[in-house]
């Protein structure tokens, strides 16, 4: 280790293995004053900027403050319709039985579609008379002439 | 270089019409020591150059705020450590490099450096100073290259002597076995 510290001592002698370029330490302090320099210009730019379009921002964030607090309000709003008494099948009848939007056609095809359920059902009933005729063997010619 | 010293260059600085002149002179009496503790860390010249600019940008900024509680060089010697371990580690971090790829690479440039004109016997010393841990590295540098102080050192790297002592002793070792082996 002795030996070592000894040839340590010697290496360190010799000259300092690393160089710079030609005359670099003298034109150093030249170029950091321009970069401080350009530095500080850019900052005060930064701050000139800021302080010119600081109304403009504030204007901006009231106004996207206002959309925001209009769209949460609508929302809420429309959150708390859904939630109503009034179920849709309810609310879809009261719009039907609107009576401005009945026409004629409209009551002419509701009568022929309760003309035809009553005529389904009296084919219906006239089916099960005439079973019920022919299966209890009765004598239905005496009964039409009877009814008519 | 300067006839002032440093507590008459501080005085010069806060006087607001000889900031600028006080500024220039700190640099000069400080950059050639600065850069050389700067390169041997980094290496490169060019980072190197970029580290001193940084260094001397954050003295600007900071001195006004300085409070002579330690000495302006021991201040200026911690920036400059500092600025040159957040450069390592950015390094690191930006190509994604192992501790230990990123040594080999520095090896490497070490030995196609226009600005390294070291013989064979310092380029190798310098490739076993960077296979050493960069805290011990700048140990090495400290005592070694620079002469510097035990008490001095450990007020720019806010380390104890005792540790400082163990460090170097230990980064020694390590040089030694590295000519030893090679």
């Amino acid at each position: 280790m002795n030996d070592f510290n000894k040839k340590l001592g010697k290496l360190k002698g010799n000259t300092n293995p690393f160089s710079v370029p030609k005359g670099y330490f003298e034109s150093f302090p030249t170029e950091l004053q321009e970069k401080i320099i350009y530095e500080n210009r850019e900052y005060i730019w930064i701050i000139k900027l800021f302080r010119f379009v600081k109304p403009q921002v504030a204007l901006g964030l009231m106004i996207v403050a206002f959309a925001l607090i209009a769209i949460t309000t609508v929302n809420f709003i429309q959150t708390n319709s859904s939630n109503s008494t009034i179920d849709n099948d309810l609310y879809t009848r009261t719009i039907e039985v609107d009576a401005s939007e009945f026409t004629e056609q409209h009551f002419i095809d509701v009568l022929l579609d309760d003309k035809k359920k009553v005529n389904d059902h009296s084919t219906e009933d006239s089916e099960f008379y005439i079973h019920y005729l022919i299966d209890e063997d009765i004598d239905y010619q005496t009964l039409i002439e009877a009814l008519y | 270089m300067s006839e002032y010293n440093d507590k008459e260059l501080l005085a010069l600085f806060k006087d607001v019409e000889k900031r600028n002149y006080a500024f220039n002179l700190i640099v000069r009496k400080y950059q050639e020591k600065l850069y050389w503790h700067i390169r041997k860390i980094v290496i490169k010249h060019e980072d190197s150059n970029d580290i001193l600019q940084n260094t001397f940008i954050k003295v600007w900024k900071g001195l006004d705020g300085f409070r002579e509680d330690s000495k302006l060089y021991t201040w200026l010697y911690r920036i400059a450590t500092n600025e040159s371990l957040t450069f390592l580690k950015q390094q690191k971090t930006k190509y994604l490099l192992p501790i230990v790829d990123y040594e080999n690479n520095l090896k490497e440039t070490l030995v196609s450096d226009v600005y390294f004109n070291g013989n064979e016997i310092q380029c190798k010393l310098q490739k076993a100073v960077l296979d050493l841990p960069e805290k011990q590295r700048i140990v090495f540098n400290m005592k070694y290259f620079d002469e510097m102080k035990y008490d001095d050192m450990s007020k720019i790297l806010e380390t104890s002597v005792g540790a400082l002592k163990a460090s170097y002793h230990h980064a020694v070792k390590k040089i030694e076995k590295y000519f030893t082996e090679d």
